[in-house]
C-alpha cells in the first residue's frame, strides 16, 4: 500500500504551567508531527504580550500572546488554541488578527471556532491539524498524554506539600527537575511510567522535617493564574520556602479530568450560593469552604486582574472567611506585579498566621 | 390558592433592566404583583453601590448593587434574574450569571428576599420556561403564568421593534450622525451615561444607540465580521455598527471601567472598521469620572467629525 511521505509540521501551543510537555506527546507520538517548545516564559514574554494586547485585557491573554510569538520565533508553523468559557473562549481570535497584522505568517487551529455543543467537534479541529490522522493511534496517545497530566500533577501537590520541610536543601527540586525532564522526553506509556515513579519514591524516601504544627495554607482562584507558576511569581515556592505546607486543588486533573461536576459540588455550597456563579466559582467556593472545614491555616485567592467570575465570587470567598474564621488573602496579577511587592504581602499573612496559630493553641 | 396579595417586587434600576423593563413589568403586571423600580442613577445611588461593591467589580455592576441597596426596606422581594445563555455563542457576561448570588452574599447582613429567575438555554431552560417557573413558585398557575409571560413577551418585542426603527429613522436624519456603541445600562444609565449623550445634543449631533438593532440581523452580519464572538449583546452592538458604517460620520464606544467584554470587543472593532475610514473614539467611565474631562474629549471628537465632513463636501 502506497502512503504518502507527509512532511511533518512544525506545531505548537502556548505556555501554561508544565503541561506542554503533555501536548507535545500527543502532537508527536499521536499525530506524528513536531512539536516546537517555546522557552520558558521570562519577562520579555510578558513584554511581548503587553506592548500588542488591548490595555484592559486580562493578564494571561497578554503571556499567552507572548509565548505565541515566542512559539513562532522559535519556528512553529501552526499554533493550537484552545476555547474557554469565560474571555478565553475569545482569545483565540483576538490573538490571531494581532499576530496576523504584526506580519506572522502561521496556520492556526482555533478549537473556539469548531465549538456546535457536539461531542465530536474537536475531532474536526484534530483532523485540521494532521488530516491523515490514524484514530486509534491518536486516542492511545492522547490518553497517555491525559494520564502524563495527571501524573504533573500528582507530583506537583506533593512537591508543594513537601518541600519546605526537606533538610537537604534543593533535595526535593532536583527530584523535581529530573521529572520534568523525564516528562519532556518520554516517547512511550512506559518512559512516563518510570518517570513518575522514580521521583514518588524519591519523594517517599527524601527525609524531611515537619511537625504537626506546619502551618497549611489552601491556594484557590483563577484557572491559569494559579497553576502558572510564572504569572503568579512562583506563589507556592515562595510559601514554601517560608515553612508552609501548600495545598492548590485547582489543576487540570481535578477541574477536567476527573471534575465531579458542578451538581455534585454546588449541593456542599448551598448555603452560600444559589446558582452556579461562573465557570470555576463553584470549585473554587467549594474549595475555599472544604479548606476551612479541614482546619487550614489560611486561604489565598488568586487572580489576573480583571477576571470577571473571580472578582464576583470575592464577596463568597469574604463570607466563608467570617463564618469560619479563617484569613484570606487576596492576590491580584498584573503585567506590574513584582516579586518584592508581592513578597511583602506574603510575609505580612505568614506572620499574621503563624501569630495567630501560636494564640489560638 | 395560596397567594401571596400584598407582594411587592422591587426591580433595581440597572443592568438588563435597560434592555428587558417592559418584559418584567408587563410579566408583573399581568400576574396582578405590585411593582416599585428604584428611581434613576443619582450620586447617592451610585456611592451607596461603590462601597457595597468589591472594589474590582465593574462600575455598571457597583451601580447595581446600589440600587439593590436602595430598594431595601421599600418592598418585600428583590427581583435579581440569572441570564447565562440563550445559546451556543450567545452568553452573557458572567456578571449576569452570578448576580443573584453576588447581591445575595454581599448584602447578607441585611437579609434580603432575593426572587430570581433561572435562565440557561445551554442547561436546558429558556426564559420562557425560567419566567414561567418563577410564576409558579409565586403560586401562580402555569397557565397564568405562561399567559403573562406571552403577553410580557409581545410587548417586549413591540418595544425593541420600535426601538429599532426609530434608530433606522435616526441614521436617515441630516446633520452629525454618531453611533454609539455601549450596553444599555452604560448608556441610558442617568448618571453616567446620560450626561454624554445630552451633551453630544446640545452640540447638535445626532446620537444613535447601536444595541437599538435588529437583533437577529446583527448576529448574523457579526458571525461573519468575528465568527468565535460568544457575548450576545456584544453580537448586536458589533453587528448594528458592521450594518450602519457608513450611515455615520462617527462611532463613540463607551464602556464601564473593567468591562470584561469591551475590553477585547471593543479593540477587535477598531481593527475590524479601521479600513472604513470611520472615526472611532473610546469613552471609559469609572467611578472618578468628571464631566469636565469628557466635555473636552468629545468636542474635540465633534470638530474632527465635522472638519471631515466639510471637507468631504468640498472635495465633492
Amino acid at each position: 500500500m502506497k502512503r504518502d511521505k507527509q512532511v511533518k509540521r512544525k506545531i505548537a501551543f502556548p505556555m501554561i504551567a508544565h503541561y506542554n510537555d503533555a501536548v507535545r506527546y500527543f502532537i508527536e507520538r499521536g499525530l506524528g508531527q513536531t512539536y516546537i517548545m517555546q522557552p520558558a516564559m521570562t519577562r520579555r514574554t510578558m513584554a511581548l504580550g503587553e506592548k500588542l494586547s488591548p490595555d484592559m485585557v486580562c493578564t494571561p491573554f497578554k503571556t499567552i500572546l507572548g509565548s505565541m510569538i515566542e512559539a513562532l520565533e522559535a519556528g512553529a508553523e501552526v499554533l493550537i488554541m484552545t476555547m474557554g468559557y469565560c474571555r478565553l473562549g475569545y482569545y483565540g481570535e483576538l490573538a490571531e488578527s494581532i499576530l496576523r497584522e504584526q506580519g506572522y505568517d502561521f496556520d492556526y487551529v482555533n478549537f473556539a471556532e469548531y465549538t456546535t455543543g457536539h461531542p465530536k467537534d474537536y475531532l474536526k479541529a484534530v483532523k485540521a491539524i494532521c488530516p491523515h490522522v490514524r484514530p486509534a493511534k491518536a486516542m492511545k496517545a492522547l490518553r497517555e498524554a491525559l494520564d502524563m497530566v495527571k501524573m504533573i500533577d500528582d507530583i506537583e501537590c506533593q512537591y508543594y506539600m513537601n518541600c519546605g520541610f526537606e533538610t537537604e536543601p534543593g533535595s526535593f527540586k532536583a527530584a523535581l527537575t529530573r521529572f520534568y525532564r523525564d516528562m519532556r522526553t518520554a516517547k512511550t506509556r512506559k518512559d512516563i511510567e518510570a518517570g513518575y515513579e522514580n521521583c514518588r519514591q524519591a519523594f517517599e524516601k527524601l527525609p524531611i522535617a515537619k511537625d504537626q504544627n506546619a502551618l497549611k495554607v489552601g491556594l484557590i482562584g483563577e484557572y491559569f493564574t494559579v497553576m502558572d507558576a510564572f504569572s503568579n511569581l512562583d506563589l507556592e515556592q515562595a510559601l514554601a520556602d517560608m515553612g508552609v505546607e501548600v495545598h492548590r486543588w485547582m489543576n487540570v486533573s481535578h477541574r477536567n479530568l476527573d471534575y465531579p461536576g458542578e451538581k455534585n459540588l454546588h449541593v456542599r455550597i448551598k448555603a452560600y450560593c444559589r446558582y452556579e456563579m461562573g465557570p470555576t466559582s463553584t470549585a473554587n467556593i467549594w474549595k475555599a469552604k472544604k479548606y476551612a472545614e479541614d482546619g487550614f491555616d489560611g486561604i489565598i485567592h488568586v487572580k489576573s486582574a480583571g477576571c470577571t467570575p473571580e472578582i464576583e465570587i470575592m464577596p463568597v470567598i469574604r463570607n466563608i472567611s467570617e463564618d469560619y474564621k479563617i484569613p484570606v488573602l487576596f492576590l491580584t496579577y498584573d503585567t506590574q506585579t513584582a516579586t518584592a511587592g508581592l513578597m511583602t504581602r506574603l510575609e505580612a499573612f505568614y506572620d499574621m498566621i503563624a501569630m495567630r496559630k501560636k494564640v489560638i493553641q | 390558592m395560596a397567594r401571596p396579595q400584598t407582594l411587592t417586587v422591587g426591580m433595581p434600576r440597572a443592568l438588563l433592566y435597560h434592555r428587558y423593563a417592559v418584559l418584567w413589568q408587563t410579566y408583573f403586571d399581568a400576574l396582578g404583583i405590585a411593582t416599585v423600580v428604584s428611581e434613576e442613577t443619582n450620586r447617592e445611588i451610585a456611592e451607596g453601590g461603590i462601597a457595597a461593591a468589591t472594589d474590582e467589580m465593574c462600575l455598571s455592576l457597583k451601580v447595581y448593587l446600589g440600587h439593590v441597596a436602595a430598594l431595601i426596606g421599600k418592598c418585600d422581594r428583590i427581583f435579581i434574574p440569572r441570564i447565562v445563555d440563550f445559546g451556543i455563542r450567545r452568553v452573557m457576561c458572567t456578571t449576569f450569571e452570578g448576580l443573584p448570588d453576588i447581591a445575595a452574599n454581599i448584602f447578607r447582613d441585611r437579609h434580603i428576599d432575593i426572587l430570581s429567575c433561572n435562565i440557561s438555554v445551554q442547561g436546558g431552560i429558556d426564559e420562557k420556561a425560567g419566567m414561567v417557573q418563577m410564576g409558579r413558585e409565586l403560586g401562580y398557575s402555569k397557565k397564568e403564568a405562561k399567559r403573562a409571560y406571552k403577553r410580557a413577551l409581545v410587548a417586549q418585542r413591540a418595544a425593541d421593534e420600535a426601538a429599532a426603527a426609530a434608530a433606522e429613522h435616526l441614521y436617515q436624519s441630516r446633520g452629525l450622525k454618531i453611533a454609539v456603541g455601549a450596553h444599555a445600562y452604560v448608556m441610558d444609565d442617568d448618571y453616567y451615561g446620560r450626561p454624554v449623550l445630552d451633551y453630544l445634543s446640545e452640540m447638535g449631533v445626532t446620537a444613535i444607540p447601536a444595541y437599538a438593532v435588529d437583533r437577529r440581523e446583527a448576529r448574523k452580519v457579526t458571525k461573519r465580521l468575528s465568527p468565535t464572538m460568544k457575548w450576545e449583546v456584544s453580537r448586536e452592538i458589533a453587528g448594528s455598527l458592521a450594518m450602519h458604517l457608513d450611515d455615520v460620520d462617527g462611532i463613540i464606544l463607551m464602556s464601564v471601567y473593567p468591562c470584561a467584554l469591551d475590553s477585547m470587543v471593543n479593540d477587535m472593532l477598531v481593527r475590524k472598521f479601521r479600513d472604513s475610514g470611520v472615526p472611532m473614539m473610546h469613552l471609559t467611565m469609572d467611578a472618578q469620572s468628571g464631566t469636565a474631562g469628557l466635555e473636552t474629549r468629545l468636542e474635540s471628537f465633534i470638530d474632527i467629525l465635522s472638519m471631515r465632513r466639510t471637507g468631504k463636501a468640498v472635495k465633492a
